[in-house]
């Protein structure tokens, strides 16, 4: 059993008289551990795909299973709770809160869990150390450059250690050099971590460095090439 | 909840301008607020305790103002034998202004040993022996002592009058603080005021069995064809009475403390929409980090309500710190109203402060809560 199972996901909207479906029955099974890329034209779903999966976005129709559970049912509430507990997103334009240092943004996901101050000390300073950060602890994000304010978001999405680790085009607004630095950084958090991750890009090469790449076209998932096929026989009753 | 306090007060903090002006707002609300409520306590407690309605006041029929009550002084003995009486205290008044006024002095000339008897006074400095053994004494209310900057071994003139204050005083009254007792036969040949024989009004205190209406309508039935007619009404109804004006213009002040607890509403209310629809991107991150709408709304409301509770507190402490050394007191035909700090006026304040700030949280707090999460993202 996959630990991502996501099966005939679609997502619809209406823009104006136009109904787009950026999403069409898109099926995709990750295994624990993958680390996955995301690529296709602008406007092709891959972002949406990213969103649905993080629980950010709800489809239309179809079901996302993530370790059992079918977060496309969950209330709002719930699926804020499983955020919480299995998702780490690296978002494109770093997204820390300006009032709290890198510290205090890097702690904000373990307050929503029950750990004690000391532990929360303990992980916040290990995700700070994966980062190289850890003597800017006390800056706050007007202080820090542009890779630095990523690398704080990376710890900030590791730091409670997720299931999954999304990232909406983590080094779109980096230069080359920065982006290197996060590409490495990234590589050695599934190398290294053993983390699963899925990172949407419209960049070759931060794609090449995925162990799977995958591509968005008019609302198909392609895998080297083919649409990507699931079998499906015994989804009904594990999800039910 | 409070693991994210840090958060709230670092929000705040980050427009500290607009929070502290919003803050002014609310002290400034606050403040007013608390002293209409004062105001409005003072009248309560002048015209509804028990003393107010177990003691009657014989006053001259159809006058008003004290200066214009002359009774015979011999009418409290006719008083003091009617079944129900437990004592009669014959009292001259003078004060310098039978209109409304916020500095009103009002003297009451009293015999001194009715004056310990019939009064609940501390006396802060001074001592009765010094009363007692000065003609021109004078005890004084701490309140005019405060407004007028009066000490013992002062002396303190107001038309006519001139007296040597002996001591001040604190009463379980407030609005007795605002006078200043002498003794009777003094006030009644002050300089000018030889009206020896006369009084302006009795004091009849009740025995508990006594029906205070019954003997009300006994005493003015004995003076009806007396040289001076009377009208006895309960202390109660007669301060009254005596500030219908005031009480009316009270009453409307009243409807200004409610104004002054809207304006916070609205006040903070629009502060705390402003740094909602300024941070709609943030409240996605903290959603998309894991907090729950619930959560980003209370976060949202505590913002809220922090901004109202600090003004209001700080308005209220003004306001209760103005009031414990102002002496404040506004007064006609020689009543009395004493505006007094209290606890009971700091806690509703602080409640009020408290309910407003939820309540101009709630519209903020929804908006943020429901924010559209990749919406929201997408405005970066």
């Amino acid at each position: 059993m996959a630990l991502i199972e996501i099966r005939n996901l679609t997502k619809q909207f209406r823009k104006g008289e136009e109904t787009i479906t950026p999403l069409r029955e898109v099926d995709l099974d990750i295994e624990r551990g993958d680390f996955v890329s995301l690529m296709g034209a602008s406007g092709s779903g891959k972002s949406t795909l990213l969103n649905a999966l993080a629980g950010i976005d709800k489809p239309t129709g179809g079901r996302i299973i993530v370790n059992g559970v079918d977060i496309t049912r969950l209330s709002r509430g719930k699926l804020a709770d499983w955020r919480a507990a299995n998702i780490g997103y690296i978002f494109q334009m770093h997204n820390l809160i300006p009032v709290l240092s890198a510290y205090e943004n890097v702690e904000l996901p373990l307050l929503l869990l029950p750990f004690s101050a000391a532990e929360r000390r303990k992980r916040v300073e290990l995700a700070l150390d994966a980062v190289d950060l850890r003597d800017r602890a006390d800056h706050y994000p007007r202080q820090l450059s542009g890779g630095q304010e990523q690398r704080v978001g990376i710890a900030r999405a590791i730091v409670a250690n997720p299931t999954i680790i999304v990232g909406d085009e983590p080094t779109g607004d980096l230069d080359a050099s920065t982006t290197e630095q996060i590409l490495d950084l990234v590589e050695r958090l599934n190398t290294e971590l053993g983390m699963t991750l899925l990172l949407v890009t419209h960049d070759p090469k931060v794609a090449a460095i995925a162990g799977r790449q995958l591509r968005l076209e008019q609302g198909k998932l392609l895998e080297k090439g083919r649409e990507v096929a699931i079998v499906t026989a015994d989804l009904e009753e594990r999800s039910a | 909840m409070f693991r994210f306090a840090g958060y709230v007060l670092k929000s705040l903090w980050r427009h500290r301008g607009r929070t502290m002006l919003t803050a002014s707002g609310s002290a400034v609300a606050l403040f007013v607020f608390c002293f209409v409520g004062a105001v409005q306590q003072g009248l309560e407690q002048l015209t509804k305790n028990r003393q107010s309605e177990r003691t009657l006041i014989v006053f001259q029929e159809n006058r008003f103002c004290p200066a214009s009550s002359k009774l015979p002084e011999d009418y409290a003995r006719v008083v003091g034998k009617l079944p129900g009486v437990k004592d009669v205290v014959p009292i001259k008044v003078f004060t310098n202004n039978c209109r409304a006024s916020l500095d009103v002095i009002v003297f009451n000339g009293m015999p001194p040993d009715k004056l310990r008897s019939a009064r609940e006074l501390t006396l802060l400095s001074g001592s009765w022996g010094e009363f007692d053994g000065r003609t021109d004494a004078a005890l004084v209310g701490q309140a005019v002592a405060q407004r007028r900057n009066l000490k013992a071994g002062q002396k303190f003139t107001i038309g006519e009058v001139t007296v040597s204050v002996v001591g001040t005083f604190r009463s379980a009254v407030p609005a007795e603080e605002n006078f200043i007792y002498t003794h009777l036969d003094f006030l009644q040949r002050a300089k000018g005021k030889n009206a020896v024989g006369t009084i302006t009004q009795l004091e009849v205190l009740l025995t508990d069995a006594a029906n205070p209406d019954e003997l009300a309508s006994t005493i003015d039935a004995e003076f009806r064809n007396g040289p001076v007619a009377t009208t006895t009404r309960t202390k109660g109804v007669f301060q009254t009475d005596t500030l219908a004006d005031l009480a009316e213009l009270i009453g409307f002040a009243h409807w200004l403390g409610y104004a002054c607890v809207g304006l916070v509403l609205a006040l903070v209310a629009t502060t705390t929409v402003m740094a909602v629809q300024d941070r709609i991107q943030e409240h996605a991150i903290l959603q998309t980090i894991g907090l729950r709408p619930g959560r980003i709304f209370r976060l949202v409301v505590a913002e809220s309500v922090l901004q109202s509770m600090a003004g209001g507190l700080l308005g209220i402490g003004a306001g209760m710190l103005l009031l414990a050394w102002g002496g404040f007191a506004v007064g006609a035909e020689g009543v009395t109203i004493a505006f007094r700090p209290s606890l009971q006026l700091a806690i509703i304040g602080a409640m009020v402060s408290a309910v407003v700030g939820i309540l101009a949280g709630i519209a903020p707090g929804w908006q943020a809560a429901r924010t559209e999460i990749v919406q929201a993202l997408r405005q970066a």
